[in-house]
């Protein structure tokens, strides 16, 4: 009987952990994420904003779809106890009021999260200027969150 | 006897003023963020044009621009705290203002140049940047620099207000018209500056600002864009 108990114990422990993932994991996960949505932005601010000779709409599209990828991918997950504190390719630089503003945390990130929606819905029609727009509003979605909980350096 | 002389010439009222609206441009754009970042960088470059000129100014502008009569000497400071300097143009306290300025600009500048929001906007220089973690100090360092700038333009409000209600004397307008009464025993001849010199400096503050923005493309030109493979729709 107590050794079903333990068992059981161990088993759920385990498990939780095992969904997030020790602190580092977590921290190396999600700074690859970012560096990923960073690569993806970049395609898009030249192709739209800086340099729309070179304005290929598929190409805009496939990053745009990336973004919205990462986006819906789940990150919160990523943001378990103690991940403020750490190292993944480099130290953690969220701010440990992180853990006292989830909800606010949670708007911002909802945000996020609608606009990458809108701006792959938005690249699919290949109307250059609307993208731009959009990709503005998506900007300022990133800033949200950067601003709210993000050290800086 | 009082006499009116011109004290602030043209040149530096008008870099005085436009240095205002860019300041407050460049953080209203910052602060709303998105596509604004990029009118960001170009007011930043704007200002970075507005530093070369005035320090190339300070040496070819007329009398009180030129930062020889005001620089703060230690020997000036002091006559100054024991109410021994009477002369014209920024006193000696105001000079350490004006050089406190000037200097954090050039830093919010400089790191502007080479920073990046770690979203979609890079200054022009960023890509001349190797060490990451150089990369992100820089952009940190440029926010700070912004955090002293605040405390930098609290202190030149506030003591501007101070003349006014206290020392009974207006500032805000000799910036504005250039002109000031003054005893006449001060007022030395106003030699320098003109527009010879103004409409020079102008060209080599206006080169440097766009061998920053210009010149960087030539060192590093775009590439164009990559086949796209395509997507399997899952």
């Amino acid at each position: 009987m107590k050794t079903k108990l333990t068992l059981a114990i161990i088993l759920a422990t385990a498990t939780t952990a095992a969904f997030a993932g020790p602190v580092e994991e977590q921290i190396r996960f999600r700074q690859s994420a970012y560096s990923f949505l960073g690569w993806n932005t970049g395609k898009i601010k030249k192709q739209v904003v800086d340099h729309p000779e070179t304005f290929n709409k598929d190409y805009v599209a496939a990053a745009a779809n990336a973004i919205a990828a990462v986006a819906n991918s789940g990150l919160g997950e990523l943001y378990g106890a103690g991940t403020d504190q750490g190292i993944g390719w480099k130290t953690s630089r969220l701010k440990p009021e992180f853990f006292q503003k989830k909800d606010e945390v949670t708007v911002v990130a909802n945000h996020f999260n609608e606009a990458a929606n809108e701006l792959a819905k938005v690249a699919a029609t290949g109307d250059i200027n609307a993208i731009k727009t959009q990709f503005g509003k998506l900007g300022e979605t990133c800033k949200g969150c950067h601003d709210l909980i993000r050290i800086k350096e | 006897m009082k006499v009116t002389i011109r004290i602030w010439d043209f040149p530096t009222r008008l870099f005085h003023w436009s240095l205002v609206l860019a300041v407050v441009a460049a953080y209203i754009t910052a602060t709303l963020g998105g596509n604004l970042m990029d009118w960001h960088g170009r007011i930043g470059s704007f200002i970075l044009g507005l530093l070369v000129f005035r320090l190339i100014w300070g040496f070819v502008g007329s009398t009180y621009a030129r930062f020889g009569s005001f620089f703060p000497t230690l020997p000036r400071l002091a006559a100054y705290l024991k109410g021994r300097w009477h002369h014209l143009g920024h006193n000696p306290l105001g000079a350490l203002a004006v050089f406190a300025l000037l200097a954090d600009l050039s830093l919010l500048v400089g790191t502007g140049l080479c920073s990046s929001d770690d979203i979609a906007f890079e200054g022009p220089l960023f890509k001349l940047v190797n060490d990451e973690s150089l990369k992100d100090k820089l952009s940190g360092l440029h926010a700070q620099a912004f955090n002293f700038l605040l405390v930098l333009l609290a202190l030149h409000i506030a003591s501007i207000g101070f003349y006014r209600v206290i020392k009974k004397t207006n500032l805000i307008l000799p910036m504005l018209t250039g002109k000031k009464e003054v005893p006449k025993a001060l007022a030395i001849p106003v030699t320098g500056g003109g527009p010879v010199r103004f409409f020079t400096t102008v060209i080599i503050a206006g080169a440097v600002v766009w061998g920053v923005w210009g010149g960087v493309e030539l060192i590093k030109p775009v590439e164009s864009a990559p086949v796209p493979a395509t997507t399997p729709s899952f």
